[in-house]
């Protein structure tokens, strides 16, 4: 067990740089996602971690020992690999036993610690199976066996559930997270699945073309994202995104899109200094579940709007509106909207919660003011 | 208890097979390929007479004539094992070196890659023969005319480029995770590729090295003309002992089933390998 500490880590393939000056400090027994589209670095970071990569620059220490260039070997690193990495010609017993027979440990210490952690993982009857004849879920058991079965220092797990379906895996969602923080190792699992880091992160790094854009709890990367795109990337329907104008209109700073005014909270906006931005672009974020609709616009629902497409997913309504050229997408219970029409073209009321708009700055995509309901210091009074 | 007989089976899908062309086809094939070997078989059971007689005949009396000629006159087992040892010998060294420059090839991206694997190929390009009289000049100079080494030297660098081939692709087929997976779990690189590549690579090196102990073991041109009483291998001797003033069929027979035997229990002992060999990074699973 140990901790992870990484330093302007850079990596370079050519002219390109896959990784870009990444830090990350991770505590012991820290359970640390690294999200992000595929093809922005964060399984090119892992392999470093583990040896199989070696950086251009930069320095990894785990458990503050300088492993930057060592070989993976001498790193006592656990890893899972996205097809799982399993011996065809082995059995899942030989699979699980590989790591300990490069020890050398005695025959009856690895039947005793493969058979250990062989009920651990519920995999007890497939043992003298062969990979092959084992379904995706009990490979990705044996796999995550195979990582456990050793005493390493860190746990690096490259998207190893992405082949799994849906059901399977949110049954292994809670059984990998539970499984995280009974055994305590540090663990670093890369995935470009929002709800995998959401769900099991402690932390939460999220990352695009090779740099790191924020490395915080779930619950800040979702409610204080650094960035719009992690505010986008993050949360399932994603953040509405408008062009707006800041401007004041009848003695109120609000939001001007094409179409219509979004009002602002006049305390927030001050504390933000908008009163400095306006006339300036920016770029509005409300998240679906932040707007309420109605039938009729009254004092608090202006944004008049017509129904684009209604998409019930259950519990929840997904009321995708269309006014002008501006799609907004709004999610609210399947009971609050029973009334409501779910006609096609029909006309809506929707009002923005003030309290949870954004602000990005259309230049640098970086967020210039977080919503006022996500602020912590608040949130106490 | 009386069996249910209906069935689930669409009448348009047939449990039988009934497409007995293919057996027409497959009879066909097989009557080409087997009848010359037969006679050639049934001939070097003959004695002088009737193998050379104007009417050949289907029933006659066996004799071992040609085999006690070729084995106790002429002792041919002495060329018999010479070739064993040559084709044994270079299959080892060049499936041996040959994996390691494949390996080389399918897994690390370097310089001049993709012309070193073309320049390879190129070898296979030239008729060999080509490099007959250069390489009689280079062996006398280096003193390996008519030994053993020569042969082995040269049949080595021979199949080098048809085994760097054929592995090369083979290994592109197995996924560099298992060497990377061997390596975090704690190995060396080699123990790694000896312990998890080599397992998974068995059946297509055992179907490479089938291929080219069978190319070795017939070659017959340059043993012909580098190789003259020592090291002489199956092949030239057939022809010297059975190719005079005239053909004596009989032992040339003789000689087609000595030179045959070997490589056909050979392969009938090692086709499943062959076959799995020959279908890997086919078959997907």
């Amino acid at each position: 067990m140990a901790d992870i500490e990484i330093n302007s880590l850079i990596k370079q393939f050519g002219a390109f740089k896959a990784v870009d000056d990444v830090n990350i400090t991770v505590n012991d027994g820290e359970f640390v996602f690294l999200l992000g589209p595929s093809g922005c670095g964060k399984t090119t970071t892992l392999r470093m971690i583990a040896g199989l990569e070696m950086p251009s620059s930069g320095r990894i220490a785990i458990g503050g020992r300088n492993v930057t260039f060592l070989r993976p070997r001498y790193r006592n690193v656990g890893m899972v690999f996205q097809d799982y990495g399993l011996y065809r010609h082995l059995t899942v017993f030989g699979n699980i036993a590989y790591p300990l027979e490069v020890r050398s440990l005695g025959r009856a210490e690895i039947t005793s610690k493969v058979e250990a952690v062989a009920r651990t993982m519920q995999i007890t009857e497939v043992l003298q199976r062969k990979p092959d004849q084992l379904s995706a879920g009990q490979l990705q058991r044996v796999a995550i066996a195979r990582m456990l079965v050793r005493d390493a220092d860190v746990f690096l797990m490259d998207e190893p559930m992405s082949h799994l379906d849906a059901q399977l895996r949110g049954q292994m969602r809670a059984e990998l997270r539970h499984i995280q923080k009974t055994v305590g190792v540090t663990t670093i699992f890369v995935t470009h699945d929002q709800l995998e880091a959401m769900t099991m992160a402690d932390r939460i790094i999220v990352m695009k073309d090779g740099e790191m854009l924020q490395f915080a709890t779930p619950r800040e990367i979702f409610e204080r994202p650094a960035t719009e795109f992690v505010a986008t990337f993050v949360g399932e329907p994603q953040m509405n995104i408008l062009d707006a104008r800041i401007i004041r209109l009848e003695g109120r700073i609000v939001a001007m899109t094409e179409h219509f005014a979004i009002p602002l909270d006049a305390d927030w906006a001050e504390r933000n200094g908008l009163a400095s931005r306006i006339d300036t672009p920016v770029r509005v974020g409300v998240r679906p579940e932040h707007i309420a609709i109605r039938e009729k616009p009254d004092a608090d629902h202006r944004i008049v709007a017509e129904l684009y497409s209604f998409e019930p997913t259950g519990a929840e309504n997904l009321y995708v509106l269309r006014c002008g050229s501006v799609m907004v997408t709004t999610r609210s219970s399947t009971t609050e909207t029973a009334h409501l029409s779910k006609e096609e073209g029909s006309s809506l009321a929707a009002r923005f919660d003030p309290n949870w708009i954004y602000l990005f700055d259309p230049a640098t995509g970086r967020t210039i003011a977080q919503a006022a309901g996500s602020d912590v210091s608040r949130e106490e009074i | 208890m009386k069996k249910l007989t209906y069935s689930m089976e669409s009448p348009a899908a047939p449990l039988v097979q009934r497409n007995w062309w293919v057996y027409v086809v497959l009879i066909l094939v097989c009557l080409v390929n087997f009848v010359p070997y037969l006679w050639v078989v049934m001939t070097g059971f003959m004695d002088g007479a009737s193998a050379s007689s104007a009417t050949p005949a289907w029933f006659f009396t066996p004799s071992l004539e040609a085999f006690h000629y070729l084995i106790v006159e002429k002792g041919i087992m002495k060329n018999f094992f010479n070739s064993v040892i040559v084709s044994l010998a270079s299959t080892f060294f060049s499936v041996t070196i040959g994996m390691f420059c494949a390996y080389a090839l399918a897994r690390y991206d370097f310089t001049g890659r993709d012309d070193v694997s073309f320049w390879v190929l190129t070898n296979r390009m030239m008729p060999p023969v080509a490099v007959l009289i250069p390489i009689f000049v280079t062996f006398q100079t280096a003193g390996l005319l008519d030994t053993l080494a020569g042969l082995i030297i040269l049949y080595t660098a021979m199949q080098l480029p048809f085994v760097v081939w054929m592995l090369t692709g083979y290994f592109r087929d197995i996924p560099r995770r298992y060497e990377e997976s061997a390596m975090v779990d704690g190995d060396t690189w080699f123990s790694a590729f000896r312990k998890v590549t080599l397992p998974l690579m068995m059946p297509s090196i055992t179907a490479t090295s089938i291929f080219v102990m069978i190319l070795s073991w017939n070659e017959f041109a340059f043993a012909t003309f580098l190789t003259s009483t020592q090291a002489k291998t199956m092949p030239p001797a057939i022809m010297a002992y059975s190719i005079g003033a005239d053909i004596r069929w009989n032992v040339l027979g003789a000689a087609v089933v000595l030179i045959t035997a070997p490589l056909i229990l050979f392969v009938l002992l090692l086709q499943r390998q062959l076959i799995s060999g020959l279908s890997q990074g086919v078959v997907r699973k």
